[in-house]
């Protein structure tokens, strides 16, 4: 008992000492830190994370509803457990009350599980894009990308960051803090501009590994609160068990196989900076940009156009039992079939989220304003919905 | 009951064991708790049954919770039950037998009886607490036992698939249901403490026990409220759900530690505030 105690304050007093000096981190300056992040290796951890989100819009008790279900991220505040070898294999758990929704991720395969609906679906590459994808991994390891030459140093990369962010914010080091219980830097960015909505952006970094461990994003009209935040609230490095990385899908559970496309990576179809797709323009300056998307049939998407709904994920649903299928086939329009909200009404979830303005349709958040116009334009920016609807004009 | 019934004042030696093991007598041989805790037991018997028949007809191994999950698994049937008495055939049933302790024996004329006993009335109260405590126990063993045997019989024990889709061997899996149990149970304790509060507030039994159900109800329902989330952790009810923790690959025993203490608080304000009531209160019945 007193060998198990002893045994118990030794490991625990490393750590407290440890933390005693919290302000005594050596003082470094932002491109430094920049810097650190871009060198450091991905470690290996395991944790929890919390999201919350105050972005005004209306509450939408989606988990209640539906169980844990990625949709439930627009607001409120959802936790997420997250473990990865710092490699190529990692899963992610959206936590409802009594269900999840994970992420399983290893290598060139990842599957997506819904405790609620008891589905898998089942993410590969086809045999070609796999040979090239355990071809570049190789390479990787072997230290010889073919890209390797055009790619800057991470300290490079991370100078070169940094005079970016500088162009259009002020980029500073704030009072170290500590989250999830470790000591950290806070690197924040201030938007210089005085018309776009956010107001500052913080980074907390972890002074010891480098990783970063929360992202604050704050509005200019709430100082209070952070409008978005998203950071670990306990976190432990280290490689995980192996069962948690891996995931075979359970018996009885409706599966679904997509084949996604490795994107491709050669110098040629390389897209140029600046380049941008057909029907997209940009106006504005750094954090006042404007993207505007011309020709979006925002009813026909609304309406669960069969086409576009049908590579929707859970498009399919699978019953155990014949006759429930047979029932569900019968009842299920082809055209609800796809939308990852279930049974709830998009269209009447479209009319809650925005508000009707002469020239569409506007969502307002804290953060983000998106102009839905009659004519089948989406103006999407991080400032004012009078800004979009001047440009819309 | 007159005095000359009485049995001659006994040593003070052994008093608080006779004085225990006849509350338990009492607590469980009272029909009306026998009735609550074979309407609970009941509660897994007749959904494994209807989850039964129906598995093969349209809507079988459709439904909320965990009831979707119950015909692939009987092991499942422990904790839909559980999952279905939880908001309130739970509560209500221990509100019953916690706001019944005190308040029953002072309606009944026969608490003051009680404290000719040659025990201290903290230790009267301890008594009365050990049986409303065993009786939530009893209560939540009833549904787990029955719903056991009724989902192996039904639809027969396997390995079970986690919420996070890893499936686990039956063992494991037994043993996560055991924690789901033991959790649940220990969840009740702090309703335990505020029914007994209630109890030794009045000498209307039914009052004590509409109060404890409600304290349970409101705080569920408060805790919906989005607008009421800066008290919510303190809430009785907040982390009755957390049991779904031991469904997790890796349970995270932070958040049932945070859900044990909060229990642990509950008892300690409310039998606080019972203890000194029940301590200085003029018993007159």
């Amino acid at each position: 008992m007193v060998v198990a105690v002893a045994v118990g304050i030794g490991f625990a007093a490393p750590p407290l000492l440890a933390t005693a000096g919290s302000d005594g981190l050596p003082t470094i300056t932002p491109e430094q830190l920049a810097e650190q992040v871009a060198a450091a290796e991905q470690q290996p951890l395991s944790g929890t994370v919390v999201y919350t989100a105050r972005l005004g819009l209306p509450e939408l008790p989606f988990s209640k509803v539906t169980g844990a279900n990625p949709v439930s991220l627009l607001g409120g505040s959802s936790t997420m457990r997250v473990w990865t070898d710092g490699a190529e294999r990692s899963r992610a758990a959206l936590l409802g009350d009594v269900s999840e929704y994970s992420v399983v991720q290893d290598g060139p395969q990842a599957w997506t599980y819904s405790s609620t609906d008891n589905a898998v679906v089942h993410y590969t590459l086809d045999d070609a894009d796999t040979a090239r994808y355990d071809d570049l991994a190789a390479k990787a390891e072997a230290g010889d990308l073919p890209v390797e030459g055009d790619l800057p140093t991470p300290a490079e990369a991370a100078r070169q960051a940094v005079t970016m962010a500088k162009a259009f914010s002020t980029v500073t080091l704030d009072a170290q803090t500590e989250v999830a219980g470790r000591d950290a830097y806070q690197l924040v960015v201030t938007p210089t501009s005085q018309t776009t909505l956010i107001g500052r952006i913080v980074v907390a970094v972890d002074a010891a590994t480098s990783t970063p461990l929360r992202l604050q994003v704050w509005s200019r009209a709430d100082a209070q609160t952070p409008a978005l935040e998203l950071g670990f609230t306990d976190v432990t490095f280290g490689t995980p068990a192996d069962s948690v990385l891996s995931f075979s899908t359970p018996p009885g559970a409706s599966t679904k196989d997509v084949v996604v496309a490795l994107p491709e990576h050669d110098a040629t179809t390389a897209t140029v900076p600046g380049a941008l797709p057909e029907g997209v323009t940009v106006s504005g300056l750094g954090w006042d940009s404007v993207v505007q998307v011309a020709g979006v049939d925002v009813a026909g998407l609304l309406a669960g156009d069969p086409a576009a709904a049908s590579a929707l994920p859970g498009a399919d649903r699978q019953f155990d039992s014949k006759g429930a299928q047979q029932l569900y086939d019968q009842f299920a329009p082809e055209k609800d079939a796809g939308s990852p909200l279930g049974t709830l009404d998009t269209s009447a979830l479209y009319d809650q989220l925005t508000t009707a303005v002469p020239e569409g349709r506007l969502l307002s958040s804290a953060l983000l304003s998106v102009l839905v116009t009659d004519d089948g334009r989406v103006l999407v920016g991080a400032v004012p919905g009078e800004t979009l609807q001047a440009l819309a004009r | 009951m007159s005095l000359v019934d009485l049995p001659e004042a006994p040593s003070t030696r052994g008093a608080l064991g006779r004085l225990a093991r006849s509350e338990l007598r009492l607590v469980f041989g009272r029909r009306r708790n026998i009735v609550l805790l074979i309407g609970l037991a009941l509660v897994p018997l007749v959904l494994g049954l209807v989850l039964f028949l129906t598995q093969d007809s349209a809507l079988g191994g459709q439904g909320p919770g965990f009831i979707g999950n119950v015909t692939g698994n009987g092991l499942f049937l422990v904790v839909a039950a559980l999952f279905i008495c939880l908001p309130f055939l739970l509560p209500l049933t221990i509100g019953i037998a916690s706001g019944d302790s005190v308040a029953g024996e002072a309606s009944a004329g026969t608490l003051r009886y009680l404290l000719v006993v040659p025990v201290s009335r903290t230790r009267l109260l301890g008594v009365k607490a050990l049986g409303a405590l065993l009786f939530a126990g009893a209560a939540v063993l009833s549904i787990a036992v029955v719903g056991l045997v009724a989902g192996a019989v039904f639809f027969g024990l396997r390995d079970i698939t986690l919420l996070s889709g890893t499936t686990v061997p039956l063992l494991d899996g037994v043993v996560r249901v055991a924690g789901i149990v033991a959790y649940v149970g220990l969840s009740m304790t702090g309703l335990v403490a505020v029914g007994l509060f209630f109890s030794t507030l009045t000498e209307v039994p039914v009052g004590a026990m509409a109060a404890t159900v409600v304290v349970a109800i409101v705080s569920g329902v408060l805790d919906q409220l989005p607008a009421l989330h800066v008290i919510a952790p303190a809430l009785l009810t907040h982390h009755w759900l957390g049991f779904a923790e031991f469904l997790r690959l890796e349970p995270d025993w932070g958040v049932l530690g945070q859900g044990l203490t909060l229990q642990a608080a509950w008892v300690a304000i409310f039998g606080a505030l019972a203890w000194s009531r029940f301590t200085t209160a003029d018993v007159s019945s």
